[in-house]
């Protein structure tokens, strides 16, 4: 069964997708880097790497396509990295244009963060953007994130300077948001002080 | 100070070396650097390490990429006596450091020493604007190192990991260009 939300599903990478995922990396507003990438990437390069992709049972990072439920339209992409297994990951997510503002965003995060803390069991979820993306920032925040830190001044985009923003999600934070679903993990690890 | 060689009167920055291996393994073993080692992310920061293991890490900074990781050597002794790193590979805007010394010469100004050198080599030599690190929330040295030399704690990252049953935080510190300028372009007393 796919990753399914009320707007979208989660599903792996396919050659098809290829195409958005090079328009998403070859635009400077949709490509999320810390740096800008130069709007260079081709098709080839992108269907070499899911082509280079090998099977195995110990993975830390994933890719998702997002597809729209009712069109089957693709409209970005949602990835996890940095797994510390049990413990913590860093999410980050791409969607096309015409979908900005539709909810398709929101909900892809909301499919994403449910797998990553009812079927990973992780205690943290992370991720990172900068303080101009008022958007991705304001997505996080939706889903109960808050900015846990800075490297400040640390990015130089479009002639500004920036905060790198890191921003965490608990797990007591997403389930508190979630009061239909229940917490069965035990977690008798205390806090630090 | 001959920062183009990383060295000053004490002390040399230097490549380091298969030899290195056991001065290495030994420092890195003590039980005062657990979890404070420094060494690459999936190394193991708590578990003892083997001799293959030691190799590994120095192969894998030999290999680095938009980083260097070198030996910190006593003049005077020719003793290998820590390790310390620069890491640009996210961006050279805002390179990263780490300072690891041996247990036993700890509180001696080395690590300061180090510091100092390489924060001169990134400031005026490349066009680092943010020099930042990681100090877990319970390595209580670590912080007050860095505030000492004027770096300022800009956030502390939930749950970087798991201490005697407790959860620790990622504190994040950075110190800016002018601010190290404004500071007589040193870390001391800033």
């Amino acid at each position: 069964m796919a990753l399914e939300g009320n707007l979208v599903i989660l599903r792996e990478e396919r050659h098809e997708d290829q195409p958005l995922f090079v328009d998403l990396r070859n635009d400077l507003e949709t490509q999320g880097w810390n740096v800008a990438l130069p709007p260079t990437y081709t098709e080839g390069m992108y269907v070499k790497r899911l082509d280079a992709m090998e099977f195995s049972y110990d993975r830390d990072s994933a890719r998702f396509s997002i597809v729209l439920r009712e069109s089957g339209e693709l409209a970005g992409y949602i990835t996890y990295s940095d797994l510390e297994e049990r413990l913590a990951a860093t999410i980050g997510i791409a969607i096309a244009k015409p979908f900005w503002g539709t909810g398709v965003a929101f909900d892809a995060q909301e499919v994403l963060l449910r797998f990553l803390f009812l079927e990973l069991g992780l205690r943290v979820v992370h991720l990172w953007s900068h303080s101009g993306n008022v958007c991705a920032l304001a997505l996080a925040e939706k889903a109960g994130f808050v900015i846990t830190g800075r490297v400040r001044e640390g990015m130089y985009k479009n002639g500004k300077l920036l905060d790198t923003v890191v921003m965490s999600l608990l797990r007591e934070a997403y389930f508190v948001s979630h009061p239909e679903i229940e917490d069965a993990l035990p977690d008798l690890i205390r806090e630090a002080t | 100070m001959d920062t183009a060689r990383f060295a000053n009167e004490r002390l040399v920055l230097r490549a380091l070396e298969a030899d290195d291996a056991e001065a290495l393994q030994a420092y890195l073993n003590d039980p005062a650097l657990i979890g404070r080692r420094c060494i690459p992310w999936r190394m193991p920061d708590i578990t003892p390490l083997a001799r293959r293991q030691i190799e590994e890490i120095l192969d894998s900074w030999a290999k680095e990429k938009k980083a260097f990781t070198l030996g910190i050597e006593m003049r005077e002794t020719g003793e290998l006596v820590g390790h310390a790193g620069c890491f640009w590979g996210w961006d050279t805007h805002c390179p990263g450091i780490s300072i690891a010394v041996a247990a036993a010469h700890q509180r001696r100004g080395i690590g300061s020493d180090v510091l100092d050198l390489f924060l001169k080599y990134l400031f005026e030599k490349t066009p680092a604007h943010n020099v930042n690190g990681w100090i877990a929330s319970w390595n209580e040295a670590g912080l007050a190192f860095a505030r000492k030399h004027g770096f300022t704690e800009s956030g502390r990252v939930p749950r970087g990991g798991i201490r005697d049953g407790t959860y620790y935080e990622e504190v994040m510190v950075d110190i800016l260009k002018r601010e190290w300028m404004v500071a007589g372009g040193d870390s001391d007393g800033a």
